[in-house]
């Protein structure tokens, strides 16, 4: 996925603010864990809205808008519409707002059998909608993928778009950095894993802590077309690669209506 | 030059010793019938009875990333600060087809224009053989390429005779280092039971494919059309893993990256494949090997057929790592073996493939080395 804009330049620093939508808001705690790259960042952009860490509100053009979490109904349709429209440059940020992570599990079920299940019998006064990430909604500029984020690339991302630059998003299987890091392989342990057709970027952090990938940076844009020799060396049942990733990319299937880059 | 002998149960002593001099790096033991090679500091940890290890000894002659140069263009002119990393190493216990993969790295990266961050780190790098006696499993394919036996590049080479170790002297660092530790020389009895050992792994030791490397080199050649790239193209993931975890494989890709002062930055190289989607892609799009088969022929090619032209020798080293990696149980071996049984049938007339057969697109010379 490439993404372009043109560069972020005012005499002063760059005014970024962060929004959350549907989710945990832990990819927007992440930047707690940045750690020391944390003060460069702060020496180079001005965050003018972060509810997390600050109350203040921000009346004016944001140069970079940072939206967590995902599209579930038509209030926050409105919201997000208004927030591109006052922003130059726009980022998708974490698995949520960027392929609709663990909220597409909600497009599995009939709508109105959700509701009555959250709400109650009142159900009809709470309007909902099918779960989208941020793209099928408005345009997207820059993409980071992860549930949470991984802190190096945010850091990456944010350095392009503050140079206008293109960022591209590594569109091969996490195995590819999982080779380098040297690790055993999940499925030589017993363990299925999602890593042969999820986006690498995250330098196949879960596997490194010995844990699998969930597919949380979504699906790479060609897949085996044949998923069944993967797992047939592994006797996996091809159902259960699926389940295990919808848990994250069921809002793939929205992908096939629109253009997504 | 000379044979020494050091007993086995002195290995540790020896181990201890040389870790004093430099970083000492060896197989060592991961689980799941997995092995890497790792810093030890006695013998404990080393893994002597291993496979090879997931990653080959070229990860300390090339690392997976590597910064190349430090760079600033806060001023008129960008200036930038070459940096190489090549501490003093001695790996132990590396198996005959990964010393032939260190073998063939030499060769590509001695090319001009030379490679300084390749070659300073491999002139600091002394290599400690060791020999199989056995198949490490059936993935291995060392005896169709003649690397079961030591072809040379290591400094010392261990052979197991019983108790003890014979070790082969081949350079004079190897040779100040056992003198320096005080090794015996080899009498003519252990020098004998050498020759024995070698003549059990003749009849251990066959061609796994059943045609000669040159042989091979010309068929690959001339099955460009086969159908059996289709086969592997359409169940391949493109995870790399398979030239990631090659001896000889060397494509890396650069990229430069800014600081957040936007004034700094370094170059980095990391390791990447042939089997990546977009590793043919050029400037404007055009992807000359968009098809999973024709990059799989490419990879097969570049082992087996084209560095046979230019460097008079295959760069298959017969590991096996490709094979046991695979995430979609692509063999090495019956690749090869249906590529020589399906060329057999077309010369004996009963084969009907026609380049139409097989959709490839674009050019496939040898695009990125
Ligand atoms: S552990 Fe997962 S990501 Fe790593 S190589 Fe195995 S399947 Fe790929
Ligand atoms: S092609 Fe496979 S068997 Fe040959 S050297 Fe590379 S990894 Fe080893
Ligand atoms: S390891 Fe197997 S699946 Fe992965 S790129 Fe190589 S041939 Fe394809």
């Amino acid at each position: 996925m490439k993404t372009e804009k043109e560069p972020v330049k005012t005499a002063a620093k760059p005014k970024v603010a962060f929004f959350d939508f549907a989710c945990c808001e832990g990819c927007q705690l992440q930047v707690a864990n940045i750690g020391e790259s944390l003060l460069d960042i702060l020496g180079a952009v001005d965050v003018v809205e972060f509810r997390e860490v600050m109350s203040e509100k921000y009346d004016k053009d944001y140069d970079v808008a940072i939206i967590e979490g995902s599209i579930t109904d038509h209030h926050a349709e409105e919201r997000l519409k208004k927030i591109r429209a006052r922003s130059k440059v726009l980022i998708a940020y974490g698995a949520c707002a960027a392929i609709g992570g663990v909220n597409g599990m909600k497009n599995s079920f009939d709508l109105d059998e959700i509701r009555q299940s959250v709400y109650g019998k009142d159900f009809k006064l709470f309007p909902s909608s099918p779960t989208r990430p941020i793209h099928q909604v408005v345009k997207v500029d820059y993409t980071i993928n992860g549930c949470p984020i991984y802190p190096p690339e945010l850091i990456e991302v944010l350095k392009h778009a503050l140079r206008g630059l293109p960022y591209t998003v590594p569109d091969n299987p996490v195995c590819s950095e999982c080779k380098l890091n040297e690790n055993v392989c999940m499925y030589e342990r017993g363990v299925s894993c999602l890593g042969p057709w999820t986006k690498a970027g995250c330098n196949s952090w879960c596997v490194n802590n010995g844990n699998i990938c969930y597919g949380c940076r979504g699906e790479v844009t060609n897949p085996a077309k044949n998923a069944n020799d993967v797992i047939g060396k592994y006797n996996l049942k091809p159902e259960l690669v699926k389940n295990k990733f919808d848990m994250y990319n069921k809002c793939k299937e929205g992908d096939i209506n629109v253009n997504r880059k | 030059m000379n044979y020494h002998i050091l007993k086995k149960d002195e290995l540790d002593g020896f181990i201890r010793k040389l870790a004093t001099k430099m970083k000492v790096c060896a197989p060592v033991a991961k689980g799941h019938n997995n092995f890497a090679f790792e810093e030890v500091s006695s013998a404990a940890g080393i893994a002597l009875d291993y496979i090879p290890t997931i990653l080959p000894p070229k990860k300390y002659f090339m690392p997976p990333r590597e910064k190349l140069l430090d760079f600033d263009i806060s001023g008129d002119k960008p200036r930038d600060t070459a940096s190489v990393d090549a501490e003093k190493l001695a790996i132990f216990g590396v198996h005959t087809c990964d010393l032939a993969g260190i073998q063939c790295l030499n060769m590509v990266f001695s090319e001009k224009p030379r490679d300084y961050n390749y070659i300073l780190r491999k002139e600091n790098i002394f290599i400690i053989g060791l020999e199989c006696s056995r198949y490490c499993d059936g993935s291995a394919t060392c005896a169709l390429v003649g690397n079961h036996y030591p072809n040379g590049g290591y400094d010392l080479f261990f052979t197991e005779l019983g108790d003890k170790f014979i070790i082969h002297v081949n350079t004079q660092k190897g040779e100040d280092l056992v003198e320096g530790m005080g090794l015996p020389k080899a009498s003519s009895a252990y020098l004998e039971s050498l020759d024995d050992v070698r003549e059990e792994k003749r009849a251990v030791f066959q061609n796994e494919i059943g045609v000669d490397q040159k042989t091979l080199a010309g068929i690959v050649a001339a099955r460009q059309e086969s159908k059996v790239w289709q086969e592997i193209g359409s169940r391949c993931v493109s995870c790399g893993n398979c030239t990631n975890v090659c001896p000889t494989c060397y494509c890396f890709d650069m990229a430069d990256t800014i600081n957040l002062d936007m004034k700094t930055g370094f170059r980095t190289r990391t390791w990447d494949s042939c089997q990546f989607e977009t590793f043919a892609t050029v400037a404007g799009g055009e992807n000359f090997r968009a098809e999973r088969a024709g990059r799989q022929r490419h990879r097969i090619n570049r082992k087996f057929s084209y560095p046979l032209d230019k460097f008079y020798r295959s760069f298959c080293t017969g590991c096996g790592r490709c094979t046991r990696t695979c995430m979609a149980k692509i063999s090495l071996k019956d690749t090869l073996k249906a590529l020589v049984a399906e060329s057999r049938s077309v010369s004996h007339g009963t084969g009907q493939y026609s380049s139409s057969s097989l959709p490839l697109s674009g050019d496939e010379s040898m695009v990125k080395g």
